[in-house]
């Protein structure tokens, strides 16, 4: 009310300057019509009126804020000041601006994706069905547990079942077909989530139940991209896979999906089934009222039911819980934005420091001109509020300039490196400035403000004027108190250093680790392209054994080609796992004891990767669908299984308790071989089993086909990018039209597989380097300060015969006393903050004295530089000129 | 320069409450222009309140911001624009307390003289 009172005064005046006017008017008219004269008249009105400017005045007072103004020309007057010495301000505001860019950079990332909800109606009471057990938790799903969670009608309003990623389908029917990400769902999907309906309908319970007829949805980037944006395609059929389906609605542009999708079909499970193998995932929305701890109470006894209902099928410590879609899609991510958060808060103590520092400088300078102020009667108060207007000034100024750095260079960033962190979107489009962000900064720069100018505006206004007006500006206040001060300041923004040099350090040798780890495998000159089977071509394991045949064979014949091999899944790049017996030995009761990963494989694998056969043989062409079924194990395995006996000796069953699509005899183990690092370079390689694609049972390959595309591996003695045409013409030879996408080399799949560690070490330096960079401008600061105060000391000390090389040790000493007690402090610090790390870290322990070493040496030599400049400045000191300094 | 201007401060704070009194007691009848309102002030006290016409107008916009009066552009009984008041609700009431208070204070003033007598 007061406020736009306020800012409307201006107009408010004009009205009553109308109001006035109108006034005078009447009483000229009353006088008027008294009998005086037109001019008379006039001249008693305004008598009678008093002044109208007067009158103006004392309205627009009233409806001042006196503070408002007072703060505004407060700042005005400090930016005039700042304008005077332009180096200092200029410097202030460049180390707050990168202060605070680099704190905006960070919090943007974690606003979207931290604190924004997610982008669906009422996101907080959307859940993922996960299953607990020793191993921790995993969000995945069968058609069992999906329908005993879909019974659970007291705590969920939806559950809908989803693809995790899709196999892919292939848009036929065109000169050139495509393959698209198509997603399975069931039914509820598009009510869970709120999807807005562009045109037509989702999927009806009918459709989505077995031969529920081929229907799909649109998704809103495939129907402008592909199919000209026409809503008439509603009703209509497109050719998938060589088959029609019928176009039944289209999705609105902005709903968000997890993954990529260019169209969703529906799942049609057969809710009889039994099997057990994890292939999709669930999600629910929670009742209102209903918390996660009420869910999981429930689910509890869910578990229970289950346990009861497919005996065998899950162990006693496994269970069912339900965690908040967005945890789970944040994932790990959460721990390394938050670690960030701390070292860019780090780097802006840092900043704080020194900007505080060079305050303390410019007050010395300014003693005179504030005690001139003060002997004209300004108070302490108000000395107080002028000199910490300056420092918002320089944190505003400054916070302007780091949001606009911070933003920019986190979008370049993200650009180059997205680190593998969820929700930004490609290229990390979806980190931009909300009002989050701009209130974010814009409490950084006054908390900063008021932090770093508190204690210099505190400390200078504390003026003697008798002292200060008599002495010289450059003697003035060198009290040992502010001197103090600064050197704490100092070592303080060393310690904070080297934190952050300790830790880039230990993330550097992390990466390097992660470099030099031998993937079991190679990974240079491997092509690897994906290719849809999901059609119904491909539901039996003879069909897609002969396109790998005949695939691998026109692959072969490719000039350039050494290799071709074709897999269900890539190294690095996710994959299946089943659990098997070894026949003859007692079952144990757990059936997880005996899990490991499931891969079939065609017999040039091995080849392709160049993994080598340690022991027994590999898989040839011969190893069919009519030869006796065999598996090759992977050493880790072999050693975890067999720690004294031969594998070769044994037989697997494998998928055993799984349903019937797994039934199948058991394999005899054919061979050995080394282990890949499948699971991420940081992680220890896990029990693997390898059988050949032909040897798949039927039903095995049709839910495989279903849910995940082809792989095919090319391996070239050279750079296999030339070769991606004459191999994808050749491989729709080979198929009979089928597309490929995904195309990547081996190489990239495992830069992705470290973009992590690269984005976690690449800003972790960034801001080490900038600390260092500050401390050391902090320590040189301070020291030329000094050497600069000192001068008449020095030249006295010169004059009395001091060797140049005593005056310059002093120095040194005196700025390393500094740096060493920094680094000591920053050396405790380090010891317990690098912990956080610990998660982080690969090959190299948190305590690792490679790195502290390492950050040791860096430091003294930065601060010995940083030192070592004004000290051969003080040598230079003639002592005549010094003397006459004064 | 400073002591003179808030000693007239207080001064006008004292009158701004007798002011503020008149201005909603004229308009009780009905709406009014501040012409109007000056010069029904300066009749009916027989002409012994003689205020500066203008300082009426601060006392008014003062008013209207705390919703005790409410204004309105239009034409007075001479053919002239000019803006109108009238007493809200608020004000209504406002009037009564301070009529209540006013006259409590000159029959306790009056009191007061009585005995002095």
């Amino acid at each position: 009310m007061k406020f736009r009172r306020f800012t409307q005064r201006s107009e408010k005046d004009a009205r009553l300057a109308d109001e006035i006017e109108a006034h005078l008017a009447h009483e000229v008219d009353a006088n008027i019509a008294r009998g005086l004269s037109p001019e008379e008249a006039r001249r008693r009105a305004r008598l009678k009126f008093g002044n109208p400017r007067v009158i103006r005045e004392r309205v627009w007072e009233y409806r001042s804020l006196p503070w408002i103004e007072d703060a505004w020309r407060d700042f005005r007057f400090a930016l005039r000041s700042l304008a005077k010495s332009p180096t200092f301000a200029i410097i202030a505001i460049l180390v707050i601006a990168v202060g605070i860019g680099a704190n905006t950079a960070v919090f943007s990332v974690i606003n979207t994706v931290l604190l924004k909800p997610l982008r669906y109606p009422d996101p907080q009471s959307l859940v993922m069905l996960a299953n607990t057990g020793p191993q921790g938790l995993f969000p995945a799903a069968n058609v069992p547990k999906f329908n005993i969670w879909h019974r659970q009608t007291g705590i969920f309003e939806a559950v809908a079942g989803y693809d995790q990623a899709g196999a892919g389908l292939n848009l036929t029917g065109g000169n050139d077909p495509e393959q698209l990400e198509g997603v399975h769902v069931t039914a509820d999907y598009f009510r869970l989530f709120g999807a807005p309906i562009l045109a037509g309908r989702t999927f009806t319970a009918a459709e989505d139940s077995p031969n529920g007829g081929r229907v799909t949805v649109l998704s809103y980037g495939l129907w402008k991209r592909r199919l000209g944006g026409n809503p008439n395609i509603v009703g209509t059929n497109i050719q998938l896979d060589g088959q029609p389906y019928l176009v039944v609605g289209i999705i609105g542009r902005d709903f968000f999906t997890a993954t990529p999708t260019d169209l969703w079909l529906p799942y049609q499970f057969n809710l009889n089934s039994r099997d057990m193998a994890h292939y999709f995932q669930v999600a629910a929305r929670l009742k209102p009222g209903v918390t996660v701890p009420m869910a999981n109470a429930e689910l509890k006894l869910a578990a229970d039911q289950f346990r009861n209902t497919y005996p065998g099928s899950m162990g006693p410590k496994a269970g069912f819980a339900v965690v908040p879609l967005q945890e789970i899609m944040v994932g790990d991510s959460r721990l390394s934005l938050l670690v960030l958060l701390g070292a860019v808060t780090f780097v802006l103590l840092i900043a704080c420091a020194n900007v505080a520092n060079l305050l303390l400088i410019r007050a010395t300078a300014r003693q005179r001109e504030l005690a001139t102020r003060s002997a004209l009667g300004a108070g302490r108060g108000h000395i107080i509020r002028q000199l910490l207007t300056e420092s918002l000034a320089i944190s505003l100024v400054g916070g302007l300039l780091g949001l606009i750095i911070g933003f920019v260079g986190v979008r370049l960033l993200l650009a180059i490196s997205p680190g593998g962190i969820p929700r930004i979107g490609p290229h990390g489009s979806a980190v931009n400035l909300d009002g989050n962000v701009l209130l974010f900064t814009v409490a950084v720069s006054i908390l900063t403000g008021i932090f770093f100018g508190l204690f210099p505006a505190l400390s200078s206004s504390r003026v003697n004027l008798a002292v200060a007006l008599k002495e010289s500006s450059s003697q003035a206040g060198v009290g040992s108190r502010t001197g103090r001060v600064r050197s704490l300041l100092v070592i303080s923004e060393v310690a904070l250093a080297l934190v952050l040099v300790v830790g880039a350090a230990l993330l550097i040798r992390t990466f390097l680790k992660l470099q030099a780890v031998d993937p079991g495998f190679d990974t240079h000159n491997v092509l690897t392209m994906a290719m849809s089977i999901s059609g119904e071509r491909f539901q039996n394991t003879a069909s897609v054994a002969q396109v790998v045949r005949d695939g691998a064979e026109r692959l072969k014949n490719i000039p350039g080609v050494e290799t071709a091999a074709a897999a269900c899944c890539l190294p690095l790049d996710g994959g299946f796992g089943l659990p098997f017996d070894i026949v003859g030995r007692p079952k144990t009761n757990d059936p997880n004891s005996g899990g490991a990963g499931y891969l079939p494989i065609s017999w040039s694998y091995f080849d392709a990767f160049k993994v080598p056969i340690l022991r027994g043989r590999s898989f040839t062409e011969q190893d069919d669908g009519s030869a006796p079924g065999v598996v090759i194990i992977n050493q880790a395995m072999a050693r975890k299984y067999w720690p004294t006996g031969d594998p070769l000796n044994d037989r697997l069953l494998i998928g055993a308790n799984m349903g019937s699509v797994f039934a199948e005899p058991p394999r005899q183990i054919v061979g050995v071989v080394g282990d890949m690092r499948g699971d991420g370079l940081n992680r220890d390689p896990s029990p693997a089993m390898y059988i050949p694609i032909a040897q798949m049972p039927d039903k095995v390959t049709a839910l495989n086909s279903r849910i995940a595309p082809l792989m095919w591996i090319v391996r070239s003695p050279v750079d296999p990018h030339p070769l991606v045409k004459p191999l994808a013409v050749a491989l729709r030879e080979a198929s009979g039209g089928l597309p490929v996408a995904h195309v990547r080399t081996m190489d990239e799949i495992v830069v992705l597989n470290t973009s992590r560690q690269r984005f976690n070490m690449l800003l972790l330096v960034i801001f080490g380097a900038s600390a260092l960079f500050v401390a050391a401008i902090g320590i040189y600061g301070l020291m030329g300060y000094s050497v600069q105060q000192r001068t008449q000391e020095l030249g006295i000390r010169m004059a009395l015969g001091a060797q140049a090389s005593t005056i310059r040790n002093m120095v040194i000493r005196q700025g390393m006393v500094l740096a060493a007690i920094g680094v000591a402090i920053g050396v405790g610090g380090a010891l317990w903050l690098t912990h956080f790390l610990a998660s982080f870290l690969f090959g190299v322990k948190a305590l690792d004295p490679m790195a502290f070493i390492a950050t040791l040496l860096l430091l003294s030599a930065v601060a010995l530089v940083a030192v070592w400049i004004p000290a051969r400045r003080a040598t230079r000191v003639s002592p005549v000129a010094a003397l006459r300094f004064e | 320069m400073p002591i003179s201007r808030k000693d007239t401060h207080i001064a006008g704070e004292i009158l701004q409450g007798t002011l503020d009194l008149l201005i909603l007691r004229t308009l009780l009848p009905g709406r009014a222009h501040g012409h109007t309102i000056a010069e029904v002030i300066e009749h009916t006290s027989e002409n012994a309140l003689e205020i500066e016409q203008g300082s009426l107008y601060p006392a008014l916009h003062r008013l209207e911001d705390r919703g005790l009066l409410a204004s309105e552009w239009g034409v007075s009984e001479n053919n002239r624009k000019a803006k109108f008041y009238w007493l809200t609700p608020k004000g209504r009431k406002q009037l009564t307390i301070e009529t209540n208070r006013w006259k409590h204070m000159t029959r306790a003033i009056g009191l007061i003289l009585g005995e002095a007598q």
